[in-house]
């Protein structure tokens, strides 16, 4: 049987969306006004090839030879820990498929976890011997097994990941304490957004391909910096 | 072919390191096969784990690369790996011999000095999709072991010869039971002392022309060409004419293999030690060129390897279709090196394609695939000699 509407809960609960609606309203305008006074840095990382000394398994990483657009690129700022209690907890999935973890690379915030699933037959092994996140556990087939990560290493300090049956397996977690950190996708393009004034070092560290680069850079309120990050073989770690 | 690789060695020589030439070579296939032409595009497997560094990069082996380069040579060790001071080296020849000796390296250089061209691989190799990379071809360089043997004068009663390292490790046998027992040993191997006479085994020094690296079993290393890598002893140290059969970890527990064979219908398990290298080929890579009529024209390129015996032939089947003859490469026919080959497929349809290859040696011996009997009834993961199917994505 239906239950008939109470004329009085009816109003109240239009005074309720209509306060909600107020406080989103003054929540957004207070956001814009916020967001002026920070900045952005954007732009692209890309692979300058030396023929003298090639790189062999770039072909995973760079789609375009010709304009050299690196993927797999994690970009961050320097930044002192920020908190942010509104923040949930994410949990990211690295599958064991076909011999290999599925992402490579990962970056996460600390307090994220990150849960390890085997799509294989074959019995597998996650492994870590970070100071961030030690742990070594095997994994037959269908199996799973979630880590939290309370450290953050950030740019310079991933959690490597290994299997112990198979060492060809390998993945890289980068924890972060802060929101300014990103992963390039195949067309190389990075956007750190809403980030309070200041000077910063702007790092970029491509794991696999050992690839490193640090910028000095000065964000400045209501302005998006364009960087472009540029790396060859000069810039290994 | 030709003029491709011409260039660009031209290009290197003449130092041009500008960014737009190094962006020009980048576009270019920069990995070559015999008979593999400029305009022809890697198609990359689906189900081959990314290539690591310290082991054979499928995709891009090349006909530069016959001979593997270093940062694509894997290495497997036991009992660790150790740095050898070449100045305080030496190597004893004992046993059951009139004459024992002790050789310092440079006394091994003073030897009469050899090359043996050979591919080693690692007996697990291709026991998992990660590990198919432990496979590389060198030219040794050093002295042979014959006429040091020879010369050392080999005792009437002489069964076997052992080859010792310097890596040692304690070893527990028996575990758990009322006669456990833990010993420290070297790492040890051996070979009948007919095998061990035979003219072509080297102590060898030298890989590519360049000292060996410590991880290969610098300084000083048995080659025993056509026999898994297990036989070829890094770090030698000591060579030990026996009368018993020596039955150390490495001959007697692990790198034996256990196989089901079928006598008179019933499955009888045997186990034998992993010695020589079975006939195995594989498809390194699949290039493609431009569409014609909705059609793709691809051609499959690969290596075949064994213990020396001679190649009859490769076979390479895709899809459903019939097992056809591949095309050998005669640029390189060694004994004991992988040759490479290389098969027209035609045009095919776009999509999704596994294709295969299979190896057949002058004693009519063919490859085996996974599912036939001397692969599905092997226990254990050395000697995985099995054919390895490639899965491609064909683009329109």
């Amino acid at each position: 049987m239906q239950r008939r509407r109470n004329p009085y809960s009816a109003l109240c609960c239009a005074f309720l969306k209509l306060a909600v609606l107020t406080w989103v309203a003054v929540g957004r305008a207070a956001d814009h006004a916020d967001s002026l006074k920070k900045g952005a840095v954007e732009g692209t990382v890309s692979y300058q090839a030396d023929p003298a000394r090639p790189w062999r398994y770039a072909r995973y990483y760079v789609k375009q030879p010709k304009t050299g657009e690196l993927a797999e690129a994690v970009v961050a700022l320097r930044a002192k820990p920020v908190a942010e209690a509104a923040r949930e907890a994410q949990t990211i999935v690295i599958d064991q498929q076909n011999f290999q973890f599925t992402p490579e690379t990962v970056i996460i915030r600390r307090g994220d976890s990150v849960k390890f699933t085997n799509a294989d037959q074959a019995t597998h092994n996650v492994q870590s011997s970070s100071e961030i996140a030690a742990f070594n556990v095997n994994m037959p087939g269908g199996g799973d097994h979630t880590v939290r990560f309370d450290k953050a290493g950030g740019v310079r300090q991933p959690v490597h990941i290994g299997c112990v049956f198979h060492s060809a397996m390998r993945a890289w977690i980068f924890v972060f304490d802060h929101p300014w950190y990103q992963m390039t996708a195949a067309n190389g393009k990075f956007r750190l957004s809403d980030v309070p004034p200041g000077e910063y070092d702007l790092e970029m560290v491509h794991p696999a391909g050992e690839l490193r680069s640090r910028k000095r850079v000065e964000i400045k309120p209501g302005e998006t910096l364009r960087i472009d990050i540029r790396v060859s073989p000069d810039d290994k770690r | 072919m030709n003029s491709h690789r011409a260039s660009r060695r031209d290009l290197l020589k003449a130092g041009i390191s500008s960014v737009s030439a190094g962006l020009a070579l980048m576009s270019m296939p920069s990995f070559v096969f015999p008979g593999q032409d400029a305009a022809e595009e890697l198609v990359p497997f689906q189900n081959v784990p990314r290539a690591t560094p310290n082991s054979l990069d499928w995709e891009t082996l090349t006909e530069d690369e016959w001979l593997t380069p270093q940062d694509q040579v894997f290495s497997v060790q036991h009992y660790g790996s150790p740095k050898v001071d070449p100045s305080s080296f030496v190597l004893e020849v004992a046993g059951l011999i009139e004459r024992p000796r002790k050789l310092s390296l440079a006394d091994i250089k003073a030897l009469p000095r050899e090359d043996r061209l050979m591919t080693l691989e690692c007996s697990g190799n291709g026991s998992s999709p990660g590990f198919s990379g432990a496979v590389y071809n060198s030219r040794w360089t050093g002295t042979p072991l014959a006429p040091l043997l020879k010369e050392c004068g080999i005792k009437p009663g002489a069964l076997e010869v052992v080859f010792f390292g310097v890596d040692r490790q304690k070893e527990t046998l028996r575990k758990g039971t009322p006669r456990e027992l833990t010993v420290e040993v070297p790492f040890g191997r051996s070979l009948s002392i007919e095998d061990a006479q035979r003219a072509d085994l080297l102590l060898a020094y030298e890989r590519n022309g360049q000292p060996m690296a410590d991880r290969n079993g610098a300084p000083l290393r048995l080659i025993v060409p056509g026999w898994y890598g297990i036989a070829n002893v890094k770090w030698l140290t000591r060579i030990e004419v026996r009368d018993r059969r020596y039955m150390g970890r490495f001959m007697g527990r692990d790198y034996v293999t256990i196989r089901g064979e079928r006598q008179d219908g019933e499955v009888v398990f045997v186990e034998s030690s992993v010695t020589r290298m079975n006939l195995k080929s594989a498809i390194a890579r699949v290039t493609r060129h431009a569409a014609k009529d909705g059609k793709v024209p691809l051609k499959a390129y690969g290596a075949v390897w064994g213990d020396g015996t001679p190649i009859a032939k490769v076979q390479v089947k895709f899809d459903d279709g019939d097992w056809r003859e591949a095309k050998l490469d005669d640029k390189h026919s060694e004994k004991y090196c992988w040759r490479f080959f290389s098969i027209d497929l035609g045009p095919v349809a776009p999509g999704k394609h596994t294709l295969v290859s299979r190896g057949v040696d002058a004693k009519g011996r063919v490859q085996p695939a996974a599912g036939d009997d001397e692969i599905a009834l092997k226990k254990t993961y050395w000697e995985a000699y099995q054919q390895w199917p490639r899965t491609i994505q064909v683009e329109a």
